[in-house]
């Protein structure tokens, strides 16, 4: 073979050997990494309601039913988003039929939060989301009339997360009903 | 996402060197004079277009409809590393007065990671055309941006008394790092994030 | 054999310390600043450069024979870029949240320096296992590097090390936020370089 042709044959031979291996990866890891998706869903799902044994989508990435193991609706889990100051500060509430928070759960860096590390990212910590437990109207800053303590330095980040809850549970009151 | 705040936050908020450190290699390396970096410049915009344009035509009227999104990573570089082979061919028959600018850094750029980043960037982020070429219009402009003002600093550092284990690298890492801390400032800048 | 060994040994040594790529040679640079704000993140970022590049080493030297010199780079790409998407998608269903924190910079180790300049300068000429300890000891150089970093920056930044408690409450309630952010990331290391063009002109 003359050093020409086996230019572009030695070429081909890697893109080949090259292309295979990596179907093969892909093939090999994709259930794993659709796995990993549901689990990290559920596991902040569960955290944030602790009642329900199993859960239902209702709206893609933003609403879910909590199943009790008969079936019956527990809860509901919504998750919303309002702008802080690195980005937007992803929030999952936890609603029990009666409209009180049950639980909340502030995104970690992880999860796509880009909040300042020691001011805003101190949302992320529980003695801030701890608050919001057992609300089920008026959720706001102390500063604006509700009762929730900012964190020291980050109010805009503390601000996006109330009115995330706030704005969550307003949208999707109608979901409550069992 | 409006193409302005895409332009502002590539080109400001989001500083792909002095933000995001990308790119890094070909900052401290090239940056030593005004020439070098002017030329580097119009290089790296001229190249991060074509290679945006390019990836994100590859990436959503084949890739993706192919289902080989696994071999993103590999065409992407190898469409990269025959552009500019392409375009070094091109000018150098065709437009020497813009070889002899900015041809010498055509090699180097392969290797330049802004480009690839703007082309993972664009996909990751879901950006129609017309919004990769914003967005890579942008990350080239911040580029030239950074390294301009940074050879500036350099140039003075020369003739700086500057201590002697100092000199050299060190005091123009700690330049970049009192840029990068002015760019800072641009932080939320009319709620940019991208 | 008294003349080789202590070649070989040098090959895995010169990577670590002497020819340290990311602080003495100055490639590289990218993960080194943007990947080190804990020090847990430096060394996943280090282990999946090192994955690439030692394995990639190993493969370019096995097929070195048959690779013509005008094609070499292409080759090399496609090599290196094949474990990178290995590492990607490894990374993703294993370690997904450490993926998700890395982000852009995992696919972006395909234009990482180090990896391309020893395929080239080393392992395209040497044997399999020189090119394995040399891409070990380069590997280790970059990951001992990434890892002071994401240690120090953590440390000033949070106050911790690894994710321990190292210092007392009262700095922990006001730490140095500086450190995490990109101008403390260039400050270090060019206070790291300082130093060790400090230690280079003591010597003589």
């Amino acid at each position: 073979m003359n050093s020409r042709t086996w230019m572009v044959v030695s070429l081909l031979i890697t893109c080949l050997v090259a292309g295979f291996a990596l179907a093969e990866v892909f093939a090999m890891t994709k259930p794993k990494i659709e796995q990993q998706k549901i689990d990290a869903t559920n596991s902040a799902l569960g955290q944030v309601l602790a009642t329900a044994q199993s859960f239902k989508e209702i709206t893609k990435d933003s609403l879910w039913y909590g199943l009790n193991q008969s079936g019956a609706k527990t809860g509901i889990v919504i998750r919303s988003a309002r702008r802080g100051y690195g980005g937007p500060v992803p929030v999952l509430v936890g609603l029990d039929l009666a409209g009180r928070i049950v639980g909340l759960k502030v995104a970690s860096p992880a999860e796509g939060l880009k909040e300042t590390p020691g001011l805003g990212l101190k949302a992320t910590e529980d003695w801030f989301a701890r608050q919001f437990v057992g609300l089920d109207s008026a959720i706001a800053l102390k500063q604006e009339g509700g009762t929730i303590d900012a964190i020291s330095g980050a109010t805009i980040t503390s601000r996006a997360v109330a009115r995330g809850v706030a704005q969550a549970i307003s949208k999707y009151s109608e979901h409550l009903k069992p | 996402m409006s193409l302005t705040k895409i332009f502002i936050g590539a080109f400001l908020v989001n500083n792909i060197l002095l933000m995001r450190f990308i790119a890094l290699c070909s900052f401290f390396g090239v940056s030593t004079s005004m020439d070098t970096s002017v030329g580097m410049s119009a290089a790296v915009v001229f190249v991060t277009m074509l290679a945006a344009w390019v990836c994100w035509v590859l990436w959503h009227a084949l890739l993706l409809p192919l289902g080989l999104g696994f071999l993103r990573t590999a065409v992407f570089i190898l469409v990269i590393a025959g552009l500019v082979q392409f375009v070094e061919m091109f000018l150098r028959k065709y437009m020497r007065g813009l070889y002899s600018a900015m041809g010498i850094y055509l090699p180097l750029i392969t290797t330049n990671c802004a480009i690839l980043a703007v082309t993972f960037l664009n996909v990751d982020y879901g950006f129609n055309l017309l919004q990769a070429t914003i967005y890579a219009l942008g990350v080239g402009g911040g580029y030239s941006l950074a390294i301009i003002l940074f050879a500036a600093i350099r140039e003075r550092l020369e003739d700086s008394p500057v201590s002697p284990s100092f000199r050299g690298y060190p005091i123009a890492f700690v330049g970049a790092s009192l840029i990068s801390l002015a760019f800072l400032g641009f932080a939320n800048l009319f709620g940019i994030t991208i | 054999m008294t003349r080789t060994k202590p070649s070989r040994l040098s090959y895995l040594t010169t990577g670590i310390i002497k020819e340290n790529p990311t602080l003495i040679l100055m490639i590289g640079l990218c993960p080194t600043l943007a990947t080190t704000t804990s020090a847990r993140d430096a060394l996943g970022m280090s282990a999946a450069a090192s994955f690439v590049l030692i394995l990639s080493n190993v493969v370019i030297s096995l097929v070195r024979k048959f690779i013509q010199p005008s094609i070499r780079i292409p080759i090399f790409i496609i090599i290196i870029s094949t474990f990178v998407t290995i590492i990607d998608y490894a990374l993703q269903a294993y370690q997904p949240s450490l993926y998700r924190v890395l982000g852009v910079f995992v696919p972006l180790i395909v234009v990482n320096c180090i990896i391309l300049g020893r395929a080239e300068a080393f392992a395209y000429n040497h044997g399999v296992f020189d090119s394995f300890l040399d891409g070990l000891g380069n590997s280790l150089g970059f990951t001992l590097l990434l890892v002071v970093m994401g240690s120090v920056r953590e440390f000033f930044a949070a106050g911790t090390i690894f994710g321990k408690v190292v210092t007392p409450a009262w700095y922990r309630s006001a730490p140095m936020l500086f450190m995490i952010f990109p101008p403390g990331a260039f400050f270090l290391i060019g206070i790291l370089k300082a130093l060790v063009i400090k230690l280079k002109l003591d010597k003589g």
